[in-house]
């Protein structure tokens, strides 16, 4: 195997509040591989995925993501280093009510002070909504969208910068089965397309053959679920 | 990046307009009116305390200082007793000062489009001593003529050669002040003064608007059939339908007479312009002393300064009450940007969940709410200019 997009050793994570603990000896995700990940509600795989973005802090252990070390970053770098290096789209899609479609994908460029809103980028994302078949929609307000538009939206949001690793938690979760499959296609020619990693969380197994590798959350790591859930992470 | 956070939070006001709306407003309201009272007052202030400086003393009926100086400078407030024109003649013997009688009793009838004006009856020196310059027509040269103060001229619409009625003080009051037909005779030039809202005559035209001079009417005219009441038996008796007002004409001028001594009639106050400061303040001690029992002596400057404490004083209560509905307010909004930021908490956890810096959350919330604060000032700026502007005069008589 090639370096991997990710790497994982010894990783531990509990929760301060709560019993759940959270135990993966080893884990790599090869670059250029879309992975899904399935389990039981509550065993962990948001806040891998948490962990993973460096939404949360690596307590334990090690995580190397594009070469770099969560352990060693700080919040701030953390920060920097998921803007430029992660894609994230979440099951919610989590749009912006009071921004149109087009200012919404260019959310990421508007609350970064690293990242310039040029016209490059404006192209870019101009050119990302074309590619999902939504460039009629550019300067339409996100509320009036179906929820598939919607998470079409969100992920041309997470594709603005072109990051190397998409982390996607549930992404077709509330969509019906026609949307499901047409995200999921999208997802999965992004990575084809562009030479990217897609690491998606799902349980919808209707759609699992269409990864390069599926991970039994379960079997991958000892832990002990969290009494909320793990939704509940961050 | 500060731009970026002004586009988002337009976008948010924008989105949640009811919220902002009523934010701005209740801000606005709470800012709107200690500001305009502070722009009234401010104002109020220049003109009271320019006219008042320029008037070095000003004589009048014992009794409240400040009720004789607004009457006298600004023909505000109800006319005080009068004293007589023996007053005026005595600053004049003095030497100390030059007197110039004023006699504000009465007012035009209400036009159209204006309310009456106050009549000033004074003397020529009068426009001397306030710098006031004819700006068309001519100046008073006989009884019954009239000049009009600028403002009151352009609201009224009237011009040279027309006439203007004063206003009887007393309708029931047959042989009392009777109203008189006047000849507008000129226009003055704009002062920015109580004076461009006034109308003026020759003292002695005020005292026969008082009844203190008069002429007689003629019964031999055409119209006598209307006015004679009796011609068959003894003297003319004219009937009830005689003229409803008193006019001067080049026929009858010579017919108006005053009976009695010129210095028993009254003037209301009296502008006494001393020749320097010395004599001002020997003017002023002559008064102090008591030896004119019934007159006052008063300093508008120092009158005006008492006034000017009191009406600070108003300010303040205003003031007060401005800081405690801010306080509110302040609370108020204080809870609102609670809510709203608890209410949005999902929308900025993604964004800090896709990777905004630190306290870019808290510089999109401090961004909008310094929108809706600089919003709601602009808006209570301009609604206090527009109430000063559109009310100001009202409310400058109700509040002080």
């Amino acid at each position: 195997m090639n370096d991997p997009m990710i790497a994982i050793r010894d990783l531990q994570f509990s929760w301060s509040i709560g019993d759940f603990t959270m135990g993966i000896p080893s884990l790599d995700i090869a670059a250029n591989s879309s992975v899904a990940i399935t389990g039981p509600s509550g065993s962990g795989k948001t806040t891998l995925l948490n962990i993973i973005s460096g939404i949360l802090p690596v307590a334990s252990g090690s995580v190397v993501v594009s070469d770099r070390d969560l352990a060693q970053l700080s919040t701030d770098q953390r920060r920097a280093f998921r803007l430029k290096t992660v894609g994230l789209v979440f099951q919610s899609f989590e749009l912006i009510d009071y921004l149109n479609v087009l200012d919404n994908v260019l959310l990421p460029a508007r609350i970064s002070p690293t990242l310039a809103l040029t016209t490059k980028l404006r192209n870019r994302a101009r050119d990302l909504l074309t590619r999902i078949g939504l460039a009629h929609t550019a300067h339409r307000s996100v509320t009036r969208l179906s929820q598939g538009e919607r998470q079409r939206v969100a992920i041309c949001r997470a594709l603005l910068t072109d990051p190397p690793l998409l982390l996607a938690d549930e992404p077709t979760g509330n969509l019906d089965p026609d949307n499901t499959q047409q995200i999921v296609e999208l997802l999965i020619r992004h990575v084809h397309d562009s030479g990217g990693t897609l690491l998606m969380v799902s349980h919808d197994h209707s759609v699992l053959s269409r990864f390069d590798r599926t991970i039994d959350f379960s079997s991958l790591c000892h832990n002990r679920p969290a009494a909320a859930g793990d939704s509940g992470a961050a | 990046m500060l731009r970026n956070a002004l586009f988002l939070a337009l976008r948010s006001i924008s989105w949640y307009r009811g919220r902002s709306i009523t934010i701005i407003l209740c801000l606005a309201t709470t800012l709107w009116l200690p500001m305009t009272v502070r722009m009234l007052v401010r104002e109020f202030q220049n003109e009271i305390v320019l006219r008042a400086e320029s008037t070095p003393l000003i004589v009048g009926i014992r009794g409240s200082r400040i009720d004789l100086v607004l009457h006298g400078l600004y023909f505000q407030s109800a006319a005080p007793e009068s004293v007589t024109m023996e007053e005026s003649d005595y600053i004049r013997d003095t030497e100390f000062a030059a007197a110039i009688p004023l006699h504000i009793r009465f007012r035009t009838q209400e036009l159209q489009r204006t309310q009456g004006a106050p009549i000033v009856g004074t003397t020529l020196e009068y426009f001397d001593f306030r710098r006031l310059k004819i700006a068309t027509g001519d100046s008073l040269t006989r009884l019954g003529d009239c000049v009009l103060g600028a403002r009151f001229a352009e609201q009224s619409g009237l011009k040279p050669g027309d006439r203007l009625l004063s206003a009887p003080q007393n309708a029931f009051n047959l042989a009392g002040d009777y109203p008189l037909n006047m000849k507008v005779v000129g226009v003055l030039g704009a002062s920015w003064s109580p004076d461009d809202d006034a109308v003026f005559v020759d003292i002695r035209t005020a005292w026969i608007i008082e009844g203190i001079g008069h002429g007689h009417q003629s019964l031999s005219s055409d119209a006598q059939d209307q006015l004679l009441k009796s011609d068959s038996s003894g003297p003319l008796k004219a009937n009830a339908s005689v003229l409803p007002y008193t006019e001067i004409t080049d026929e009858n001028e010579s017919s108006f007479h005053f009976h009695g001594d010129e210095s028993e009639f009254p003037v209301t106050e009296i502008i006494a312009v001393p020749q320097n400061r010395q004599s001002q303040t020997l003017l002023l001690g002559r008064y102090a002393s008591g030896r004119r029992n019934t007159a006052i002596c008063a300093k508008p400057g120092k009158v005006v300064d008492e006034l000017l404490a009191m009406v600070f004083r108003i300010e303040q209560l205003f003031r007060i009450s401005a800081i405690l509905s801010g306080i509110v307010t302040g609370v108020l909004l204080g809870l609102v940007i609670f809510l709203s930021v608890r209410l949005r908490a999902p929308e900025m956890k993604t964004i800090e969940r896709i990777g905004s810096a630190r306290g870019t959350t808290a510089l999109l919330v401090s961004t909008e709410v310094c929108i809706l604060l600089a919003t709601a000032f602009c808006l209570s700026l301009v609604t206090a200019l527009v109430t000063n502007e559109l009310a100001g005069d009202s409310l400058r008589q109700y509040l002080f």
